[in-house]
């Protein structure tokens, strides 16, 4: 059975995703009217609205189930109705698929976050790469930079952001059962996370994996570690994502629009299974969903070129369309799924491209700038590192508050392909 | 007299939109013969690969549509080309690799849900060929759809598929004379032997094309998809 709640809930959500289609002054229709032959959705309209239901609800099958049936309101119901009734039944005949229901209980105990030592006025990066002084303030919003000085790299200042974190956790790094590590700067071998495992001095049967994602590495990393917890492999687990691009985007290797944007940072999280000995501050892993819009593929491409270059195709235009249209409806979905209203959320965690299309995406979801902490406009594009820093940022500024009033944080990232990425934590 | 080789022939509600090729000294592009009074035929008894002689007068569609002329007569069937070279001529028109170059203009995604369109007056033609490295139907609530991968990696979904003869094929495959389990076979034969048999044809093409503005939008569709469905795939599932 459905329960009432989950009912409720796919409706508000069929009928945000309908409006959204048809326009706000529309009137919901009568459930049981074939949309199309009443001319409310044209056919585009109807796989638009489906697509976005799929999308908004996980269920994404819902196209296939309602072929062969009248295009109603009342088939979607049904069709969510049946989808349900067989993944229930999955479930009491998985004991896996049941241990997989306890995801919800990941608690994020302590974060860090931490930035090249560096602090560059944006002007001083203009004219390293031969830009107008003041090109990157005015275009893009940046007003200094972080950059890496010459004793830091990946491995150190993802230590430091990983030793902040247990150390404000009072965690030993033996406790680790896996260290979860993305960068989009690290190359080489051994991997970021075998150094870091070594760095951190943790048990030799801690796991250590990297995952890849450019920026939308963190909620990838989030989201591996919530698989390993319901599947019974790791009671602690570290994410760590540490980029440094102020040694790999160089002036004379990229130019300057591209490369100038950049910055280097970390920033680590310690995740706990959720028990009796859970603190008294901590935020709860809530659902991820990810994908991949194909079509911005071309928007964004770095690869190697002979002779130690880099071969970067940026269509820095293409891509800013591109990272506002996706992480507003990325947003949008995180609000529709979650069931928690954008207006309301602590803060909201996302790839930062440049400080000016995060005002832009503020704007356009009608939310306050201040929602998005300003990572970009003082350390620059931190690659995997800018969602790792804000949301480090979100969880410090709540950390003061009463539990009541600590309320959710929205997560939303993206990274070349387009891969995008979303989902939301929240207080326990 | 203009000679034109049928290349799209494509659904538009209860009547058909056709595009063919005109040769222009050296150059071959497309021409959208239109009635004086509507943008589509309500009869239109020939086939892709027929070459149509018709009286084309030189009238110029507004943006994107650039590619219309008014027929002035009806058409007569002078000859027939074979799929294989139709292809041939279709790749010396207009074609494309990647998003920007198919129309000549941006393609925006739609914010509310599926779907990728142009703005009118961007839009610098409204059909383009392209190869595509992968191709998937699928049928959405009752509707078709394509899913694509251009050579140039980018991805395209949720396309309407208009062409008539793949849309005939996929309504002759769900007949209730078939009967039963017409659905799942039908899935099943696009999740397999549709696949193999699109992509490893030698002269896999597709044609792309833009929809009358709607609401100040022109959406993409999937046009034309060759090799063309045969009628004996219907038993093999």
């Amino acid at each position: 059975m459905v329960s009432i709640e989950g009912k409720k809930r796919f409706r508000h959500l069929v009928e945000e995703c309908f409006r959204r289609e048809v326009g706000s002054d529309v009137s919901i229709p009568d459930p049981v009217q074939d949309l199309l032959e009443t001319g409310v959705l044209d056919s585009m309209g109807w796989v638009s609205f489906l697509r976005a239901v799929e999308s908004a609800s996980g269920i994404n099958d819902l196209g296939e189930l309602l072929t062969e049936r009248t295009p109603s309101l009342e088939n979607i119901f049904q069709a969510f109705r049946d989808a349900k009734a067989e993944s229930l039944l999955h479930e009491t005949q998985s004991s896996d698929t049941r241990k997989a229901s306890t995801k919800s209980s990941v608690i994020i105990v302590s974060s860090s976050a931490a930035v090249g030592s560096r602090r560059i006025p944006s002007e001083e990066i203009d004219r390293a790469f031969g830009m107008p002084a003041g090109k990157l303030r005015l275009r893009a919003g940046i007003e200094t930079l972080a950059y890496a000085d010459e004793e830091e790299n990946e491995l150190t200042l993802g230590a430091r952001a990983a030793q902040q974190a247990l150390h404000a956790a009072a965690c030993g790094a033996r406790e680790l059962d896996w260290i979860i590590v993305t960068s989009e700067t690290h190359r080489g071998y051994p991997s970021l996370s075998a150094q870091l495992h070594s760095q951190l001095l943790t048990r030799e049967n801690c796991g250590a994996l990297d995952v890849g994602g450019a920026c939308l590495g963190l909620l990838n990393g989030l989201a591996v570690a919530q698989g390993l917890f319901a599947s019974g492999q790791a009671s602690t687990i570290a994410v760590i994502t540490s980029d440094v691009h102020s040694r790999t985007f160089q002036p004379g290797r990229v130019a300057g629009e591209f490369g100038g944007l950049f910055g280097d940072g970390a920033s680590a999280f310690l995740l706990r299974a959720r028990n009796g000995s859970t603190p008294q501050r901590a935020y709860a892993l809530g659902e991820f969903f990810f994908g991949c819009a194909g079509q911005y593929a071309g928007a964004i491409r770095v690869a190697d070129a002979p002779g130690g270059h880099l071969e970067v195709h940026f269509d820095g235009e293409g891509l800013s369309r591109a990272a506002i249209t996706r992480l507003g409806k990325v947003i949008l979905d995180v609000e529709l799924r979650s069931g928690i209203a954008r207006s309301t959320v602590q803060g909201l965690a996302t790839h930062q491209p440049n400080p000016r299309l995060v005002t832009l995406l503020a704007k356009q979801l009608a939310l306050a700038p201040d929602k998005f902490p300003a990572v970009a406009q003082t350390f620059g594009n931190l690659g995997s590192s800018t969602c790792g820093v804000a949301l480090d940022a979100v969880l410090q500024s709540a950390r003061h508050l009463p539990p009541s009033d600590a309320a959710p944080i929205f997560l939303a990232s993206l990274g070349p392909g387009l891969l995008f990425g979303g989902g939301w934590l929240v207080s326990v | 007299m203009t000679r034109l080789l049928i290349t799209e022939i494509t659904r538009m509600g209860p009547a058909f939109c056709v595009i063919g090729l005109q040769r222009e000294k050296e150059k071959i592009r497309s021409v959208r013969p239109v009635t004086a009074t509507a943008n589509s035929w309500l009869h239109f008894p020939y086939d892709r690969g027929d070459v149509l002689q018709c009286d084309l007068a030189p009238f110029s569609g507004s943006k994107p549509h650039i590619e219309d002329r008014v027929s002035i007569s009806g058409f007569a069937k002078e000859s027939a080309v074979p799929e294989r070279q139709v292809v041939t001529y279709l790749r010396k028109a207009e074609v494309a690799g990647s998003l920007p170059e198919l129309f000549g203009c941006v393609l925006h995604e739609n914010k509310n849900g599926s779907g990728l369109f142009a703005k009118p007056p961007e839009a610098k033609r409204s059909v383009c060929g392209t190869v595509t490295q992968n191709l998937r139907l699928e049928l959405c609530a009752n509707e078709l759809r394509a899913t694509l991968a251009l050579s140039s990696g980018e991805v395209l979904r949720d396309l309407p598929v208009v062409d008539r003869d793949w849309r005939d094929f996929i309504e002759a495959a769900l007949s209730i004379r078939r009967g039963a389990n017409r659905l799942a076979r039908l899935e099943r034969f696009l999740n397999s032997q549709f696949h193999y048999k699109v992509l490893s044809c030698p002269y896999h093409f597709i044609r792309l094309g833009l929809t009358r503005p709607y609401y100040d939008l022109c959406w993409l569709m999937l046009d034309t998809l060759i090799p063309l469905p045969r009628h004996d795939w219907l038993e093999e599932f």
